[in-house]
């Protein structure tokens, strides 16, 4: 499904130059629910922008779906941001000024599905995510789980190959976050693949696995995953 | 299209763009009306004259000596200025039309005390002036020399027997009735036979509405002033100008040359306050199209600026660089053509009671076409960079949390 090997990301100034990932290699396989922790500064935002094609490796090769995606020029890039992920974001990034339903509707522009093709995949996300009665609603009119929720609607409602959740729950109290968790676990038992990013130790738990990251690299394994089916160790060998 | 979605958050953030829309509304109904009112300054300044205006010399002459005598000095004037090579013709005239200028009376196709005067601007000219002004007959013919009375004729002041006129002053007198060998009268009983219509003339003064009606009766003017219309071959009129001075001054010391100059320049300072006038309107428009493209500018640009992170979310969640470009683009065309209606209307309205009130002439719709297109290639002039800008938006912004 994702596939990173040995990415590099400097970012240089004048005076100074920081490498906020090194050499770094992962695999995700599909059908899996993986937790990307580490302190701020780790690496974690550069790690997800990089895996959702938001911005460029210095080096390494990074293939989705078996496509290396490393050099694809920007247009190419937004079409598989647009087909292939669904982001969810820590402050939801709804647009204010459109309803749920328009908002849900964006990504589908521009994917250029024709209008009932459009209407059908929202009201099957608004409903997947138990927000169908809201989609005349705007943002604001809704609270943060809802918000939130309507934000996964978003994500999903195009099909993508993997949801990438960026500290999903960041912005939201314990209640609303376990609803918001309890539905990303459930998309993902219905088989959509997610990478979820986050410095909660409590929300990593629930993933399937943990990847830690410490100055942008692999650090050792993640205690909150020992406990876990999958052996730690497996995961994060370098790939091949 | 993705109008519908656009119009809505449009409406949900209304304030800049209704500023804005009305802006536009005031600028193409400002506009429009202006650009209306110069190009009408600008065919009045451009009309058919009729005449060889851009060969025509005007030459003013004043005797003041005791030995003066004005009909021999004409005499002579006129013989020097026809021998001159480059020289077309040379005539007497009271006035030089389109000069600001002139003589008027009114006239009446009948002798009866109640019929309909026509107001005329007339001049006292000799046989050759249709070939000195470098106008037309119609029909009919010219005076004869012998018709043409000099200064001391006793009759000088009674109505001349013939009568040259405009159509459009024939049409006048007479009703469209042909007016070849029918008296024309003036309101003290006399009247002259019109033996000649010019196809078309103007007179003395280019803000006057009846412009056009012109007579010529064959007689000198009363001494001392004449002025003469001489007509120089084309290319010859600057090179003639200081000639004609020189040589009218030398020829006779009892009078004064005064005022050797072409008939385009006096023309053109006729039309000076046309000419101001097209030009205010002009830099009007211009500026007020200026100002509201910067307003377009700095909407759009506020928009970008506080939606930075809105366009990188939709960056990243699949919009390409046209597809910023395209949103902004589409925005922008809405609120233009929002205030374009608006201003529509009120660009009919004003002219209205611009007509109403002024007694202009009705919009020519040709030019709220064009302002409407004037409008739409600004705003998308205006937004094109605050648009580019916004593609720039990295998608990565999405993420960012502050």
């Amino acid at each position: 499904m994702l596939e990173m090997k040995e990415i590099s990301r400097v970012y240089r100034t004048d005076l100074v130059e920081t490498h906020a990932l090194r050499e770094l290699s992962l695999s995700v396989d599909t059908g899996e629910f993986v937790a990307v922790t580490g302190p701020s500064g780790s690496g974690k935002t550069t790690f997800l922008n990089i895996a959702g094609l938001l911005e460029t490796a210095t080096s390494g090769e990074y293939s989705l779906d078996g496509t290396d995606v490393s050099g694809l020029n920007d247009n190419q890039r937004s079409r598989i941001r647009n087909e292939k992920i669904g982001f969810i974001f820590q402050s939801f990034n709804l647009i204010p000024d459109l309803n749920i339903f328009d908002n849900v509707d964006v990504p589908l522009r521009y994917r250029g599905f024709d209008g009932a093709e459009r209407r059908g995949r929202i009201e099957k996300a608004l409903d997947q995510v138990g927000l169908a009665a809201r989609m005349k609603h705007l943002p604001s009119q809704l609270s943060g789980g809802q918000q939130q929720r309507a934000a996964i609607a978003r994500a999903l409602a195009g099909g993508p190959s993997f949801l990438l959740a960026d500290e999903p729950t960041g912005n939201l109290d314990s209640l609303m976050a376990r609803q918001v968790m309890d539905l990303l676990e459930k998309i993902n038992n219905e088989g959509t693949t997610i990478v979820m990013v986050t410095h909660d130790p409590e929300l990593a738990r629930r993933a399937h696995r943990n990847v830690q990251l410490l100055d942008g690299q692999l650090a050792s394994p993640d205690p909150f995953s020992a406990s876990q089916s999958t052996p730690i160790e497996a995961d994060l060998q370098p790939v091949a | 299209m993705e109008f519908r979605p656009i119009l809505s958050a449009m409406l949900r953030n209304k304030t800049g763009s209704i500023l804005v829309a009305l802006q536009i509304a005031l600028t193409l109904s400002i506009v429009v009306n202006c650009m209306f009112l110069a190009k009408q300054r600008i065919d009045h300044v451009n009309r058919p004259t009729g005449m060889d205006v851009d060969n025509i010399i005007s030459v003013r002459s004043m005797g003041f000596g005791t030995d003066y005598d004005h009909d021999r000095t004409i005499d002579n004037d006129l013989r020097l200025l026809r021998e001159m090579p480059g020289v077309i013709s040379a005539s007497h005239s009271s006035g030089l039309p389109m000069n600001g200028s002139g003589s008027a009376n009114g006239f009446a196709g009948s002798p009866d005390e109640d019929a309909s005067r026509v107001t005329a601007n007339y001049y006292h000219v000799d046989e050759r002036m249709l070939d000195s002004l470098g106008t037309t007959l119609a029909a009919g013919r010219m005076f004869r020399d012998v018709e043409i009375r000099r200064a001391d004729n006793e009759l000088l002041n009674r109505m001349p027997q013939q009568v040259v006129i405009t159509q459009a002053l024939a049409d006048k007198l007479f009703d469209g009735e042909p007016a070849l060998g029918k008296r024309m009268y003036d309101g003290l009983g006399e009247s002259a036979e019109v033996v000649g219509i010019l196809e078309h003339m103007y007179g003395a003064w280019v803000g006057w509405s009846d412009f056009d009606q012109v007579a010529m009766f064959p007689q000198r003017t009363e001494g001392p002033h004449i002025r003469y219309i001489v007509r120089a071959e084309p290319g010859k009129r600057d090179e003639l100008i200081p000639l004609i001075e020189k040589t009218l001054a030398d020829s006779d010391r009892t009078r004064l040359i005064r005022g050797v100059s072409s008939m385009e320049e006096t023309t053109r300072n006729s039309y000076e306050g046309d000419f101001a006038i097209a030009v205010t309107l002009s830099v009007a428009v211009g500026l007020l199209l200026g100002v509201t493209g910067l307003g377009i500018v700095g909407l759009a640009s506020f928009t970008v600026r506080q939606r930075t992170k809105q366009i990188g979310t939709r960056r990243a969640i699949g919009a390409r660089k046209r597809d910023i470009i395209r949103y902004f683009l589409i925005e922008n065309w809405l609120m233009t053509t929002i205030g374009i209606v608006l201003g529509t209307v009120l660009t009919i309205a004003i002219n209205y009671s611009l007509a109403s009130a002024f007694n202009t002439d009705q919009l020519n719709y040709g030019f709220l076409v064009a302002g409407m297109f004037m409008l739409w290639l600004l705003g998308f002039m205006a937004v094109a960079e605050p648009a580019r800008r916004a593609a720039q938006v990295s998608p990565a912004i999405a993420t960012r949390t502050v």
